[in-house]
């Protein structure tokens, strides 16, 4: 199959380049070490609630194995959207005609390249599985492979919506700063970092929390996408076990095809 | 109507940006196995009509046909049967040359044991098997051109279309380029297609299309557009100033250069017998030009080739590409 063969090729030149990329790499190892060894050993102690007067632990879990997860999420979500990068860097250095010109049909490209670059996060959240013992979670090969399907489903969403941002952004400063103020708050806001109680009714968690946080995590996709890996690894759900797949797989085909809307002008 | 006799068959093709028309209603036929070359100033519109005919561009109006297919029905059919190189390198430079080359393999669908054989025989017509396995960022401008030249002959392409391909190259690099081009004409059943705005270069050319603010203004065998549209001159220094009275009343000047010679049209036949037998113990010395394209330029338009405004374009658009990607 011929057809084949050129997704490959172009697949193949994604993942040579970031594998080349030694500053990704790094980031992609640093940025876990991180979160778990300052950010969860640090918080780890603090991890528990006082709900009317009552004291107990919000969550069934460490707070390392609470935000274990989301690790997985944040890491996927900066190399996805960053391999959105190589759009940028393939029209500003020409390479983007040799695609062009190609008798390649331009969804057979696009799709070589998201899922090169969709490789490479799910590549970097596995590096964060790497540090699983160290975070009390234990990962059994079913549990494994059901994370590993949501993880790619999650970075081919990103790596898409990505290529979107890509081609509304003409310069490399521009989409850094711009992918930074993207990521950040949808990670923050994803229930990530914190518990949105589930043994409380709305009622009561708005009566913890403001209204506007309540309900920027329940409309932000992400939440459910940590949701999603949650239930996988720590088999922990907030919300409905189903939404998160759902919601998943709904990012992944919606942002595809918004992004070949836009590489079809190109 | 058999489209299939001409590598490229080009009919009323319009394209415009905003109220600027860039190419208006071109009309041109390239026949199989030839090099064929557009000529014309900076701004001319040959790069529009490049990416219109490697279909990366679609035009407002017209028709065209790459080696039987119309690239407006057919893009991709078209697609298989060209190789280009355009104007700026189009090379992934953190790649080395030859997976540069065996990427363009395998997306154009080159089997494996003729992607192998195909980058072989292209690293050596352009003098690069030593540079196999280098990354290309450490390649200079003529190693990066040369390797495009053989990236876009791997598929074996019917059609090949470079965009200016000698810009910005040293005398060295640009006669490499040109010796490549006729070793390949040579060894294969190629047409190519050569865009420039340097006249010398398309000397050896077997069509030349002169182009001007998106008009092709001639199109013919360089030999028949210098006879059609060149003039011959003669260059004579007169002995006296009685001699150029009479010379001036006998042929009519076409000008008078500063150091008293006189440039007369020497186009009819017999002048040069004609002349010397009456004038030939008269003058200090005279020299014959043969019509050149550069004169056959200046006739079309009326002004040189490389003027100025050309020249201040180019760099231009130089300055915005480094601003960009500073």
């Amino acid at each position: 199959m011929g057809l084949l063969g050129g997704i490959y090729a172009i697949w193949l030149r994604e993942v040579k380049r970031a594998l080349r990329d030694r500053g990704q790499l790094i980031g992609g190892v640093s940025r876990p070490l991180m979160w778990v060894l300052i950010m969860g050993i640090g918080l780890n102690p603090y991890f528990r609630g006082e709900v009317f007067g009552e004291v107990r632990f919000a969550v069934p879990y460490t707070y390392i194995q609470f935000i274990f997860p989301a690790i997985v999420v944040l890491n996927i979500m900066y190399t996805s959207v960053q391999s959105a990068v190589s759009v940028i860097w393939d029209r500003e250095f020409g390479f983007l005609r040799e695609v062009l010109v190609s008798p390649m049909p331009r969804w057979a490209a696009l799709l070589g390249k998201i899922l090169g670059g969709t490789t490479i996060a799910v590549f970097h959240g596995c590096l964060v599985l790497l540090l699983a013992p160290f975070a009390d979670v234990v990962i059994t090969w079913e549990r494994l492979a059901m994370g590993l399907v949501l993880m790619f489903l999650l970075a081919f969403g990103l790596t898409s919506f990505g290529v979107v941002l890509a081609s509304r952004i003409r310069s490399f400063e521009g989409f850094g700063v711009f992918s930074n103020a993207i990521i950040l708050p949808l990670y923050f806001l994803s229930s990530s970092v914190f518990p949105l109680d589930p043994a409380l009714t709305r009622a009561q968690t708005l009566v913890v929390y403001p209204e506007w946080l309540v309900t920027l995590v329940e409309w932000n996709p992400v939440t459910y996408a940590v949701d999603a890996l949650r239930g996988s690894f720590i088999r922990f759900n907030q919300f409905d076990p189903s939404i998160g797949p759902i919601m998943l797989s709904v990012m992944a085909v919606g942002f595809f095809f918004w992004a070949l809307i836009d590489f079809r002008k190109a | 109507m058999n489209q299939t006799s001409s590598a490229i068959e080009v009919t009323g093709l319009t394209k415009r940006y905003g109220r600027m028309t860039a190419l208006d209603a071109v009309n041109l036929s390239v026949p199989n196995n030839v090099m064929f070359a557009l000529l014309g100033p900076n701004g001319a519109g040959k790069t529009t009509l490049i990416h219109i005919l490697c279909t990366i561009l679609a035009a407002d109006e017209g028709t065209a046909f790459i080696a039987g297919s119309d690239i407006r029905r057919q893009p991709l059919q078209a697609r298989r049967n060209i190789g280009v190189v355009f104007q700026e390198p189009s090379l992934d430079d953190r790649l080395t040359a030859f997976e540069n080359l065996d990427f363009h393999g395998r997306v154009y669908n080159v089997k494996a044991a003729d992607r192998r054989q195909g980058i072989d025989e292209l690293l050596a017509l352009v003098e690069l098997e030593d540079w196999r396995h280098a990354v290309v960022r450490t390649f200079s401008s003529g190693m990066k051109r040369r390797l495009e030249i053989a990236r876009a002959l791997l598929h074996k392409p019917k059609i090949l279309f470079l965009d200016e391909p000698t810009v910005g190259l040293d005398a060295q690099s640009r006669a490499g380029i040109w010796s490549y081009l006729d070793t390949l004409r040579r060894q294969r059943d190629l047409t190519i297609v050569v865009t420039t705005h340097y006249i010398e270069e398309v000397e050896n050319c077997d069509q030349v299309a002169i182009i001007d603010h998106g008009k092709i203004i001639a199109d013919g065998s360089p030999l028949n557009l210098k006879r059609q549209f060149g003039k011959e001159t003669a260059r004579i220094m007169p002995r006296d100033e009685a001699v150029a009275a009479e010379l001036t009343q006998k042929y009519g000047s076409l000008q008078k250069a500063k150091d008293g010679s006189i440039i007369v049209d020497a186009g009819a036949p017999g002048f040069a017998d004609e002349f010397l037998a009456e004038f030939g113990t008269r003058i200090r010395q005279v020299s014959f030009d043969t019509p050149s394209l550069e004169s056959v330029f200046l006739t079309l338009t009326g002004r040189e080739l490389r003027d100025r405004g050309a020249d201040e374009h180019e760099k231009r658009n130089a300055a915005a590409r480094r601003g960009r990607r500073s």
